[in-house]
């Protein structure tokens, strides 16, 4: 059995959804691939891929409640290539959105069911989860700390107290994490199995007033470091060169 | 202020600004988002790219009335509207808030009246469930007081018969 992951997100580099692929990919088995789909030179790569794989998880991230638009045009190549060959093919998606509510994702879930009907391929359901930037920022943060650690114990010799706070953070993530990954063994599970999946959501384990404090504060310290908070950072700024919609007319 | 943003060809701007205050021709001559959440970072409600759509987000985010007609792709906007609606999340600021229940960002121009969008092509009865679902999404995450959604045909919208 061949499994292509395609990382959905624009980013070059540690994008949540790359991540939470590659968490999937550890719990398939048989022949895995992961693609990036940045730009349309990466189609032709990822569609090769595609050709002879038996199932297709798309990992992508919420944008404006659907489909990333730098995405559609590839579904569109690929609803080409497959709509009248009947291919045996199992898609499944994970979603993920910066928001706490995975039910937040339901608009772009039913879109990529859409594309499977037309692209005549099998849609065997998706995991679409709440609090995706959160999840991406923590295991960041636990490869900081666990650097963090070792200096430390090089420093100062094997300490018991700081493999312990270690092992506590990482509790911690664990913990706040544990209904993403119980859904993600799972949806492994049915990918091994040939099985559905059906359409789940789930979130960072945090009281929603909580998670937007986190988030709130996350975008405080980037903006703050940026110099966004100093550059009229909730201005109702009006257009000054806005030149969309007038090439049409020259 | 009423902005129009549609992605029909054959020169349709010129009737269409007859009946709004600015159109936007979704041409796909601009560049997807990259995520880098810039516009809410660093150069607040300005894109970091430097195309058409620098500055997308100031002209949606002064539209009361914004009336969006797209071709349907698989019960979702075309990629050439999504672009312009994906690099436009400046409208909103970084901080969050619940709105209808749920989490959303604060609105950076406040609310807005009304989300009107009209859905051409090809499209199943599937589909549009999901576009009700899309529309009824975005106009709570952007703040709309009211929305609408509609499926009409391609050559209807370039008679003008339904704006």
């Amino acid at each position: 059995m061949k499994t292509v992951f395609v990382d959905c997100s624009p980013k070059k580099r540690l994008s949540a959804s790359g991540f939470i692929a590659a968490v999937t990919k550890c719990f398939v088995i048989g022949k895995k691939v992961q693609c990036k789909l940045i730009t349309p030179n990466d189609y032709k790569t990822t569609l090769d891929e595609i050709r002879d794989a038996d199932v297709v998880v798309f990992s992508m991230p919420l944008y404006v409640d659907g489909v990333p638009s730098h995405i559609l045009p590839f579904l569109k190549e690929m609803e080409v290539d497959y709509r009248d060959i009947h291919a045996d093919k199992r898609i499944y998606v994970i979603a993920n959105n910066g928001f706490i509510e995975g039910r937040q994702n339901e608009p772009l879930m039913q879109t990529m069911e859409n594309f499977c009907i037309r692209a005549g391929l099998t849609f065997c359901g998706g995991l679409g989860i709440g609090g995706g930037v959160m999840m991406n920022v923590m295991r960041i943060m636990i490869c900081v700390v666990f650097g963090l650690t070792l200096l430390q114990m090089a420093a100062n010799g094997f300490d018991p107290v700081i493999l312990k706070d270690f092992g506590t953070d990482v509790l911690t993530i664990l913990i706040l994490s544990c209904g993403i990954i119980s859904f993600d063994i799972w949806l492994a599970y049915c990918i091994n199995k040939g099985k559905e999946y059906g359409i789940h959501y789930t979130r960072i384990m945090l009281p929603s007033f909580v998670f937007i404090l986190c988030a709130d504060l996350f975008f405080t310290i980037i903006s703050l470091f940026h110099g966004g908070v100093f550059r009229g950072w909730f201005a109702r700024k009006k257009p000054q060169n806005c030149i969309i919609g007038k090439e049409e007319k020259q | 202020m009423k902005v129009i943003l549609h992605d029909l060809k054959g020169n349709m701007t010129d009737i269409l600004e007859e009946k709004a205050d600015k159109v936007i021709f979704a041409d796909g001559k601009y560049a997807p988002c990259q995520g880098c959440f810039k516009c809410w970072t660093k150069h607040p409600a300005t894109c970091a790219m430097t195309d058409s759509l620098h500055e997308i987000c100031r002209v949606l985010g002064q539209a009361d009335e914004f009336t969006i007609i797209t071709e349907n792709c698989y019960g979702g906007y075309s990629p050439d509207v999504k672009r312009v609606l994906d690099r436009g999340i400046g409208i909103s600021t970084p901080m969050s808030t619940y709105r209808g229940g749920m989490m959303h960002h604060t609105l950076r121009y406040g609310k807005h009246e009304i989300l009107q969008v009209f859905v051409y092509g090809d499209i199943t009865e599937k589909e549009k469930e999901t576009w009700k679902l899309m529309v009824k999404a975005n106009s709570l995450n952007d703040g709309y007081s009211s929305y609408a959604v509609s499926f009409v045909s391609e050559s209807e919208l370039k008679e003008g018969a339904v704006l």
